[in-house]
């Protein structure tokens, strides 16, 4: 559990939580989760996908609150093209325009994680809250997924375990050891190696 | 997804059972039951021309409509879901005392004197006699249907006038076969030792070479007793005209076809009315099968 | 495990000792050869609407089944309401052909009478399984969803896809049960293809009867290809109308059977205080309870352990029949064409085959159920040794059996053999042609002398018997850590 911890984040920041596995840095999600759950999108590491859907209403769900019972309902059985049209720009985007229609359970694991970023971004709010969203993802799609992230969010609140990356796309570095806050500092005042420590024993 | 296609068909199922529910009826129909004391298969065919026959004599839509157990015509006619009933004794004795104002309107010149034959498998030795065959004590026994007057009512009544007990108590073990072909079946087969059976059922199978009597043979006959009738509620008149039920009973009493006839079969049909069935209502309820 | 199956192997072989099972073999050949005879020259024109006859069957069936699904959905989700968990075992409690009866009283003989027989205990039964399916379902998608989100739309996106194939699986499951269900309801009158065999087979007709037989075979069979999900919304807009016409249904036939029929005959019209009354009921109630409760219950549980039993060790006999670990693809064929006839043909018929060969008493009703039920369980543990994986090293045969497969297949064995236990008490009613005075002989007699407030009564009985067998059946498994209905029910 974490211990005394206090922290605020501001509208417009994004914010990167790094650590080793295990220092808290997923507690620290799930308590921001609870607290902003009104408003915030959501990406936890399960990923909360329902494997018997497909890509088109993973992501669709995202959006249910904006629609009636009986749209979401219609919407089910027999796909609304206003709905497609909505839905297949943002999975295009994350390079999942072609697996629209296949059942989310048959899917890699990166695809699968692009497909709960996707339902996020549908779903839409001023913020974003992930955990570890793109670690099944490589390189390049990371940086694909963190483009749309950022574009689509104004503040955005990630884990994260790939210290380059956060440093590339987050104005605020949040370092989490032992349960505690270790280091909370904007990206452009620290390098790579002044967050080792978080990784030392 | 699938959920819609599941509420769509229970709306449907609705729907369609609700088209199917009662409709206030705009002509009556007059609709008759038998009971299936016999060739069922064949009853449908058979009744189906008498229901044209009592068509044209009546004057309107006459319906047959089959069912599968005695209970089941009593039940139809207690409920008024028939007017009219080809009844056995017992069953009959039965609507009648459920309805109040039916009658029994006509019955078979031979069902004043029905009988019941009691059948013997040849392993247990028993031949026929013309008095009760007190040897039948301890053995299997088998009665047809539950419900019926020459397959288990007076069969049982004798049992126990002549034996001191009930079937249970004085043979090792009771069935109940269903029917009349079927206790023939099981007595010449030796499942059952001995059975009841309807006395025109045995003749009829017998003379279609169904029974080898070298396995099952007759060991006694009972006395004569009223067993078929038809029966008819007592609010016809009202549903269907003053004087219907006169007219019911001419039509049946004046039914003269050979082919007709010869399907229940009867050589005609005579007037019967509800007192020629009190010695059987005294046996239902000495033997507590009516309260 | 092994103790608790021990201890019911030893339980049945001290019924068996009370039990009458003696053989009074005399010559049964000449009826089982015209049997055979009939069988092996079936006349499918002695039918003259076969065609019909069997979509009538379906029919009910789709109807009964669907009606009893949806009922039984909207239930699941108010299960953890106490009353409605009882409403539910004692509806599911009763069989449906006394469902059919009471409805027979009220209604007579139309299509909601059957329907609704299938139904109602239908429902009672998926009310129960799919809540416990829904108790497993998968609630990682419904935490993610965004606030607002309408209950109705919550639940159909992020929870049901989670353990549709369960639901699916068990309700295709169920509508093979409702095929037979619905072609039994012919038996008390209904025109589906009971209505017709029974008539066939008792009037000795054995060709029209076989005839029937093996169309109802080649319809259960043939169930997975025409049963798709996918077709079930242009069944259902279809089945109701094929269900057939009946009579008039009446409301003063339904307020008769609650307000008279069914009120204990003593009290009957009679003021409750009135002198001589309560006594009456009294020595009614006695009379039930010592004459027909009592030694109902003796029988029913006599036949119901030792069938248990019998039905085990036939289900783990019969499922190599169906099973890839055994049989190759032809064998398995082969084997399921047997199950199929073995589980697909009536008790009754099979009882009466067996009252032929060895007489009347407790035996034939024994073998006749083991055999129906060992088929049904074969079927299924059957479908389940076949998702095992073995060591490409594994034993042959014997060994196989015995050491490979038989342990792990043990569980699921046991949970479905203490699933179907209150099936096979329910269905220890049907055979009054052996004479065998079970509950079922006693509301059978009851309904054949319209002596319906004793019909009642027994059904009732019957009714807190079976829920006492559920209960009891349920601790069993809670205790040996069985998976649950749900759980086993998964392909």
């Amino acid at each position: 559990m974490l211990r005394g911890v206090s922290m605020s984040i501001n509208d417009g920041e994004r914010v990167a939580l790094i650590g080793e596995s295990g220092a808290g840095k997923s507690t620290l999600i799930s308590v921001l989760q609870h607290r902003y759950a009104a408003d915030t999108a959501f990406v936890p590491q399960d990923l909360g996908l329902v494997g018997n859907l497909s890509v088109f209403h993973n992501i669709y769900m995202g959006a249910l609150q904006r629609h009636s019972m009986a749209h979401n309902v219609l919407n089910l059985v027999w796909p609304r093209p206003s709905e497609i049209a909505r839905v297949r720009p943002i999975a295009e985007q994350l390079g999942l325009g072609d697996k629209l229609f296949s059942k989310v359970g048959e899917l890699s694991g990166g695809q699968q994680q692009r497909t709960a970023i996707c339902r996020a971004i549908h779903q839409g709010g001023p913020a974003l809250l992930g955990d570890e969203p793109v670690s099944a993802n490589d390189q390049h799609q990371s940086r694909v997924i963190m483009d749309a992230i950022t574009t689509s969010f104004d503040t955005v609140v990630l884990a994260m375990h790939d210290v380059e990356l956060a440093l590339e796309y987050s104005t605020r570095i949040i370092g989490i050891k032992d349960q505690n806050i270790a280091i909370d500092v904007a990206a452009d005042q620290v390098t790579r190696a002044d967050l080792d420590f978080l990784y030392m024993k | 997804m699938k959920k819609i296609t599941i509420f769509i068909s229970a709306l449907a199922i609705f729907i369609g059972i609700a088209s199917m529910a009662p409709k206030a009826a705009v002509a009556e129909t007059f609709v008759f039951t038998a009971i299936p004391d016999q060739d069922e298969s064949k009853l449908i065919e058979r009744f189906g021309k008498v229901a044209a026959y009592l068509a044209k004599e009546l004057g309107v839509e006459t319906k047959y409509i089959p069912v599968k157990s005695y209970a089941a015509a009593v039940t139809a006619f207690r409920n008024n879901q028939v007017q009219l009933a080809w009844f056995g004794g017992l069953s009959g004795v039965r609507a009648r005392s459920l309805v109040e104002g039916s009658k029994a309107i006509a019955q078979g010149a031979e069902d004043p004197a029905f009988e019941t034959y009691i059948i013997a498998h040849s392993s247990t030795g028993l031949n026929a006699s013309d008095s009760f065959p007190m040897g039948i004590k301890g053995k299997t026994f088998t009665f047809g249907s539950k419900g019926s007057t020459s397959g288990r009512l007076m069969p049982e009544y004798y049992i126990r006038n002549e034996l001191g007990g009930s079937p249970d108590n004085v043979f090792s073990k009771v069935g109940f076969s269903g029917n009349h072909s079927k206790t023939i079946a099981l007595v010449q087969s030796g499942a059952y030792q001995v059975g009841a059976v309807n006395f025109q059922v045995w003749i009829d199978e017998l003379k279609d070479g169904k029974i080898d009597e070298s396995k099952v043979s007759v060991i006694w006959k009972t006395p004569p007793y009223p067993d078929y009738q038809w029966s008819i509620r007592g609010d016809v008149d009202k549903t269907f005209g003053a004087g219907f039920t006169e007219r019911v009973t001419k039509a049946l009493l004046s039914m003269s076809d050979p082919d007709l006839l010869a399907s229940f079969p009867r050589s005609s049909f005579i007037p019967a009315s509800n007192a020629d069935y009190q010695p059987i209502l005294d046996v239902a309820k000495q033997i507590k099968l009516i309260d | 495990m092994l103790r608790v199956s021990g201890l019911f192997v030893v339980v049945a072989l001290g019924c068996l000792l009370i039990a009458d099972v003696h053989i009074t073999t005399l010559d049964p050949w000449s009826e089982l050869q015209r049997m055979a005879l009939g069988f092996a020259t079936p006349d499918f024109s002695a039918v003259g609407d076969i065609g019909w006859v069997l979509v009538r069957t379906v029919a009910f069936a789709f109807c009964g089944v669907a009606l009893g699904a949806v009922g039984g959905f909207v239930l699941s989700q108010f299960f953890h309401v106490g009353p409605v968990r009882w409403v539910c075992a004692f509806i599911r409690a009763i069989h449906e052909l006394f469902w059919a009866l009471i409805f027979l009283q009220m209604f007579g003989l139309t299509p909601l009478t059957g329907v609704l027989a299938i139904a109602i205990p239908y429902a009672g039964i998926c009310a129960k399984v799919y809540a416990e399916t829904l108790e497993e379902a998968d609630l990682r998608a419904s935490k993610v969803l965004a606030p607002g989100a309408d209950m109705v739309s919550a639940f159909l996106y992020a929870r049901l896809p989670t353990v549709w194939v369960h639901i699916k699986n068990y309700t295709s499951y169920r509508f093979e049960c409702g095929l037979r269900s619905s072609a039994v309801l012919g038996f008390v009158g209904l025109p589906t293809l009971g209505f017709y065999l029974e008539t066939a087979f008792s009037e000795g007709h054995y060709s029209e009867a076989a005839a029937l037989m093996i169309m109802f075979y080649i319809l259960i069979a043939s169930l997975r290809y025409w049963m798709r999900v996918r077709l079930i919304g242009l069944y259902a807009l279809i089945a109701p109308f094929l269900l057939g016409g009946g009579v008039e249904i009446q409301m003063t036939n339904i307020v008769r059977f609650f307000t008279v029929d069914i009120v204990p005959s003593p009290l009957r019209g009679h003021d409750v205080f009135a002198a001589g009354v309560l006594p009456d009921f009294a020595g009614w109630l006695w009379m039930m309870l010592s004459d027909m409760a009592l030694p109902g219950i003796v029988a029913t549980l006599i036949l119901t352990q030792i069938a248990l039993v019998g039905t085990g060790m036939l289900a783990l006999m019969m499922f190599p029949l169906i099973s890839d670990k055994f049989l190759g693809r032809f064998g398995r064929s082969i084997g399921h064409g047997v199950l199929v006839v073995i589980r697909s043909t009536p008790e009754f018929i099979l009882a009466y085959i067996f009252l032929q060969l060895w007489g009347p008493s407790m035996l034939p009703a024994i073998v006749a159920l083991s055999l129906h039920n060992g088929a049904i369980i074969g079927h299924l543990i059957g479908r389940f040794s076949n998702q095992l994986v073995l060591r490409p090293d594994h034993a042959t045969g014997i060994n196989l059996y015995a050491f490979e497969i038989l342990p792990r297949i043990y569980g699921q064995f046991l949970a479905y053999l203490f699933y179907r236990w209150e099936v096979i008490m329910r269905e220890t009613a049907i055979l009054g042609i052996l004479g065998i005075a079970t509950l079922g002989f006693f509301i059978d007699s009851a309904l054949s002398e319209i002596r319906l407030d004793r019909a009642m009564f027994l059904i009732v009985v019957t009714a807190i018997l079976n829920i006492g067998i559920d209960i009891l059946s349920r601790r069993i498994r809670g205790r040996l850590h069985l998976s649950d209905t749900a759980q086993q029910l998964k392909k």
